[in-house]
C-alpha cells in the first residue's frame, strides 16, 4: 500500500530544453548584475552603514515641530512666483507640443502617411525626441536660448511632440478602416478622410493623451529649473547651495503636493473621458 | 439634373455629433485664452534678447553638431555603460523591494479593498514623488555617485512595478491554488506552483519595460550628480563643447534605440 502511493505522487520533472533555458537566462542575468554591481560601485551596505547620516539629513529638512508654523508659514508665499512659473512653463509646453505633434501623427501613422520616405522621416525624429529626456533638452536648450522658463517651455514642447505623436500614430493605426475605406471609395480627398473617418475615432483617446503629457510635463517642469530653466527647481537649487535645508524641506512638501494635485485631477479627467 | 443634387444632400448633423463639436470648439477657445494669459503674465526675455543669444550660439552650435568629435566617443560610451548598469540595478533593486511590497496590495490576497489600501496609497505616494528629486536629495545626503543614482531609481520604480504587480496577481486563476491546497499542498507549496508560475511572465516582461524607462531616467541623473553619462554631458554644456555634446548625444539616442528594440523583442515573446 505505502510503496505504491509514493510512487503515485511523484512529480514529473519539467522538460530539459526548458530548463536549459531556465538556467541560461538565469545565468546572464546573474552576469549582468554582477558586471553592474563591479562597474558602478553601488555599495548596498552603504544603505545601512549610511542609515543615520541619513535620517540626519532628513530630520534637517524639517524644522522643530514648534517652528514648523512660523517658519514655513513665512517661506510659503515666497514660493507662489517660482510655482505659478513652473505650471506656466507646463501648460505652454503642453499646448505647443500638441500644436506640432498633430501633423506628425498623420505623417507617422501607416494609416494616413503620404509615403513611405516621409513617413520613416517622421518617425527617425519623434524617436530622436523621445530619446532625449526633458531635462537634458532643458540642460541643452538654457545655453542656447537666454536662461529663465523661455528655455524649459521649448524643451518641453519638444519632448511632448515626441511622446504625443507617437501614441497619437499608434492610435490611429489602430482606428477601425471601414469609414477610411468608404470616404475614399466616395472620392473623399486626404484632408476630408482624415477630418471626418480619422479624428472621431480618435479625438476621445487622444484628448486624454494630452492630458497625460500634461501630467509628464508638470513633474519635468518643477525640476528644469535644476539646469537652469526656470520655475520652482530653480528655487530649490538655490536653497541646497545656501544649505538652508529646512527651505530645502518645504519646497519638496510643495512639489509633491502640486504633483500629486495635478496627476489627481488629471486621471480623474481621463476617466470620465474613456 | 436637379434630381441628382438633392441625393447627394448631406443628412444633418445628429445632435450628439453637434453638442461634441461645441464641446470641442469651446476647449480649443479656452485653451488659445488661457495661453494668451499665460504668455501674458511669464517672464519671457524680450525678442531682441533672444535673437542675440541665438546669433552668439547657434554659428558654433551647428559647426559642432554637423562635426561630432571622434576623439569622445570612448569616453561617452564607457559613461553610457555605466548608465545602462546603473538603470540594471535600480530596476533590480526596485523590482526586488515592489515584489515584497506588491502582496501587500493586492486585495485577493490580503481579504479585501480595506486592507489593500494602504498599500496602494503608499504605491501612489511612491509613483507621484519625482525621480530626480529623490535623487538630489540623495546626492545632498549621501554625496554624489552613481549609488544615489541607484538608490533613487530602485525607490521610484518600486511604484510603478508595485502597481503592475499587484495588479497582475489579482488577477490570477484561483483554480491552480485550490488544486494544490485540495492535493494537500502547504502554503508555500500554493505559493511556487501555483502563484509563481502564473505571475513570471507579467513580472518579467514589465520589469523589462521598466528598465527601458530607466534608461532614459538614468542618462539625466548626472545632470544633478547622481552618475552616469549625465555628468561628463552636463560639464561640456557648461562649456559649449558642442563638437563633443552632439557625440554624446548620438551615443546616448544609439544606445537606447538598440535597447529599446532589443528588450521589446523579448518582451513580445514573454507574453
Amino acid at each position: 500500500m505505502a510503496p505504491e502511493a509514493t510512487t503515485a505522487v511523484a512529480v514529473p520533472r519539467p522538460p530539459l530544453v526548458g530548463r536549459l533555458r531556465s538556467l541560461l537566462t538565469l545565468g546572464i542575468v546573474a552576469a549582468v548584475v554582477v558586471v553592474s554591481f563591479r562597474q558602478t560601485d553601488f555599495d548596498l551596505l552603504a544603505l545601512f552603514t549610511g542609515a543615520a547620516d541619513f535620517w540626519k539629513f532628513f530630520g534637517r529638512l524639517v524644522p522643530p515641530l514648534s517652528e514648523v508654523g512660523t517658519d514655513w508659514g513665512k517661506y510659503l508665499p515666497q514660493l507662489a512666483k517660482p510655482l505659478i512659473e513652473t505650471l506656466q512653463i507646463a501648460y505652454v509646453g503642453t499646448f505647443f507640443g500638441t500644436l506640432l505633434a498633430m501633423p506628425l501623427i498623420f505623417l507617422a501613422s501607416a494609416t494616413t502617411a503620404l509615403d513611405p520616405v516621409s513617413m520613416w522621416v517622421a518617425r527617425v525624429l519623434l524617436t530622436i525626441l523621445r530619446s532625449i529626456p526633458d531635462l537634458l533638452w532643458a540642460a541643452i536648450l538654457v545655453p542656447i536660448l537666454v536662461v529663465g522658463p523661455l528655455p524649459g517651455a521649448v524643451a518641453l514642447s519638444l519632448f511632448s511632440i515626441g511622446v504625443l505623436a507617437k501614441l497619437g500614430s499608434e492610435t490611429v493605426e489602430a482606428i477601425d478602416p471601414g469609414p477610411v475605406e468608404a470616404l475614399r471609395a466616395a472620392g473623399a480627398g486626404r484632408l476630408a478622410t482624415i477630418i471626418y473617418a480619422v479624428v472621431p475615432q480618435v479625438a476621445a483617446t487622444m484628448v486624454s493623451y494630452i492630458l497625460y503629457v500634461f501630467e509628464i510635463n508638470v513633474r519635468a517642469s518643477v525640476i528644469i529649473g535644476y539646469v537652469g530653466a526656470g520655475g520652482i527647481g530653480f528655487t530649490l537649487q538655490n536653497r541646497l547651495n545656501f544649505f538652508d535645508y529646512t527651505g530645502v524641506g518645504l519646497i519638496i512638501v510643495v512639489i509633491f503636493a502640486v504633483v500629486l494635485v495635478i496627476d489627481g485631477l488629471s486621471v480623474w479627467a481621463r476617466s470620465r473621458l474613456i | 439634373m436637379s434630381r441628382a443634387a438633392t441625393a447627394y444632400q448631406v443628412p444633418p448633423t445628429p445632435p450628439h455629433v453637434r453638442r461634441g463639436r461645441v464641446l470641442a470648439i469651446s476647449l480649443a477657445v479656452l485653451s488659445v485664452v488661457l495661453l494668451v494669459v499665460v504668455l501674458a503674465t511669464m517672464d519671457l526675455p524680450t525678442w531682441q534678447r533672444v535673437k542675440a543669444g541665438l546669433d552668439r550660439t547657434m554659428p558654433p552650435l551647428w559647426r559642432g553638431f554637423t562635426n561630432p568629435d571622434p576623439e569622445v566617443f570612448p569616453l561617452a560610451f564607457r559613461s553610457m555603460l555605466q548608465t545602462l548598469f546603473m538603470a540594471v540595478l535600480g530596476t533590480l533593486l526596485g523590482g526586488l523591494l515592489a515584489f515584497g511590497l506588491s502582496f501587500l496590495a493586492a486585495r485577493n490576497l490580503l481579504g479585501g479593498t480595506l486592507q489593500a489600501g494602504p498599500g496602494k496609497a503608499l504605491l501612489v505616494a511612491i509613483r507621484t514623488f519625482p525621480e530626480i528629486l529623490l535623487a538630489i536629495i540623495f546626492v545632498a545626503a549621501a554625496g554624489p555617485g552613481p549609488t544615489a543614482g541607484i538608490m533613487a531609481m530602485g525607490i521610484h520604480s518600486i511604484g510603478f512595478l508595485g502597481k503592475i504587480f499587484s495588479d497582475v496577481i489579482e488577477g490570477i486563476d484561483q483554480g491552480p491554488m485550490e488544486a494544490i491546497r485540495a492535493s494537500g499542498g502547504n502554503g508555500l507549496h500554493v505559493f511556487l506552483y501555483a502563484v509563481v508560475p502564473q505571475v513570471l511572465p507579467e513580472f518579467a516582461s514589465n520589469v523589462l519595460y521598466r528598465f527601458e524607462i530607466n534608461l532614459r531616467a538614468a542618462t539625466i541623473l548626472g545632470l544633478v550628480g547622481a552618475g552616469g553619462i549625465g555628468g561628463p554631458l552636463i560639464q561640456r554644456l557648461q562649456f559649449r563643447r558642442w563638437d563633443e555634446i552632439s557625440m554624446f548625444l548620438i551615443v546616448i539616442v544609439g544606445f537606447i534605440v538598440v535597447v529599446d528594440f532589443l528588450s521589446s523583442t523579448i518582451r513580445r515573446r514573454l507574453v
